[in-house]
């Protein structure tokens, strides 16, 4: 096997993407506060001010192409993610719902956007602060509406339950409530950046190696990149999708700290 | 309403994570401290069922 594979490349082998690639030195100095994903954060901060500072600055009866687009996805975010799963005192957290939704959506866009290609949330961190603002979110929701006790007692006893069997209970409502729904929610959006961004990596420069190799690898090597430009069409569905799973999460964390049983 | 079944969806999934993963652990460190093997999969058997047992009480009955 060895020796067929130096037959058909000739020249370097081939060094396969890994989490190293995800590492990506600082852009001034000799800091970690100025890499790539920092700046695409503030990126992203500015081109979403500036889109939606755009749409909205001569809003009109009739509006332009670019109102009617800044004012679709206010109008998805609230009345889909807002609306109908939080309940009637939603607009309070509209601004929050649509912040998280629009910069994570344009942040993982990052990922597929030419001379860019990097999804910030790649980067565990960012994904980690998000889920920690998501989750001081709805427990201070929580505690707000219904009172410290209440909501404590509401989160650890599951009422109707013989007494001994909280035992075995409350220990895993508490796991969830405070460790698995602020882990998986970071981890899912995270993870799902990672392998992405790390799929399209191996296939586009997995297409450029066979590029550079024999004759037979020159003819196959379009393959791969096909494959990586489906690949990005399909990472695009899932940025989209990741977007909003954060999103809608956020959301029924909210309506569940809200719900006056559950 | 199938928006609430889409938040029970996600509550069930937080519940099956973390039950096993919660008394999974309490065996796991049972078995690191008194040596055995067993208590790390009754452990996890016992989260299993004690998250269905609490999917069940919060959407089932």
């Amino acid at each position: 096997m060895r020796s067929m594979y130096s037959f058909l490349a000739e020249g370097d082998e081939f060094v396969p993407p890994s989490s190293k690639d995800f590492v990506l030195p600082p852009i001034f100095g000799d800091n970690p506060y100025t890499t790539k994903p920092i700046f695409l954060v503030f990126l992203s901060v500015i081109v979403l001010s500036i889109f939606f500072l755009m749409a909205s600055r001569k809003a009109a009866i009739v509006p332009s192409k670019l109102q009617f687009a800044g004012e679709s996805v206010y109008a998805y975010v609230r009345n889909e993610l807002g609306r109908d799963i939080i309940g009637h005192e939603f607009m309070r957290f509209v601004p929050y719902l649509f912040s998280l939704f629009t910069f994570i959506l344009v942040n993982n866009w990052f990922g597929i956007i030419p001379m860019l290609q990097f999804p910030t949330m790649s980067r565990i961190s960012f994904a980690y602060v998000l889920g920690i603002i998501t989750f001081a979110v709805f427990h201070y929701v929580g505690i707000r509406h219904h009172g410290i006790i209440k909501y404590m007692k509401d989160i650890l006893f599951m009422p109707g339950v013989p007494k001994p069997v909280y035992i075995l209970l409350t220990p895993i409502e508490v796991a969830t409530y405070l460790i698995v729904r602020p882990l998986t929610i970071s981890l899912r959006l995270f993870a799902n950046m990672f392998a992405g961004h790390l799929l399209l990596m191996i296939f586009i420069l997995g297409g450029e190696h066979l590029l550079e190799g024999a004759i037979g690898l020159k003819l196959v090597s379009p393959f791969a990149f096909a494959f990586g430009i489906a690949l990005t069409f399909f990472e695009f569905l899932v940025q989209c999708l990741q977007a909003y799973i954060f999103t809608l999460l956020t959301a029924l964390y909210i309506g569940g700290a809200l719900a006056d049983e559950h | 309403m199938s928006r609430n079944n889409e938040g029970a969806a996600w509550t069930i999934m937080g519940y099956l994570l973390s039950g096993p993963l919660f008394w999974g652990g309490v065996g796991y460190g049972l078995d690191a401290w008194l040596g055995t093997g067993y208590f790390l999969a009754s452990g996890l058997l016992l989260g299993m069922g004690a998250a269905l047992y609490l999917v069940w009480l919060r959407f089932g009955r």
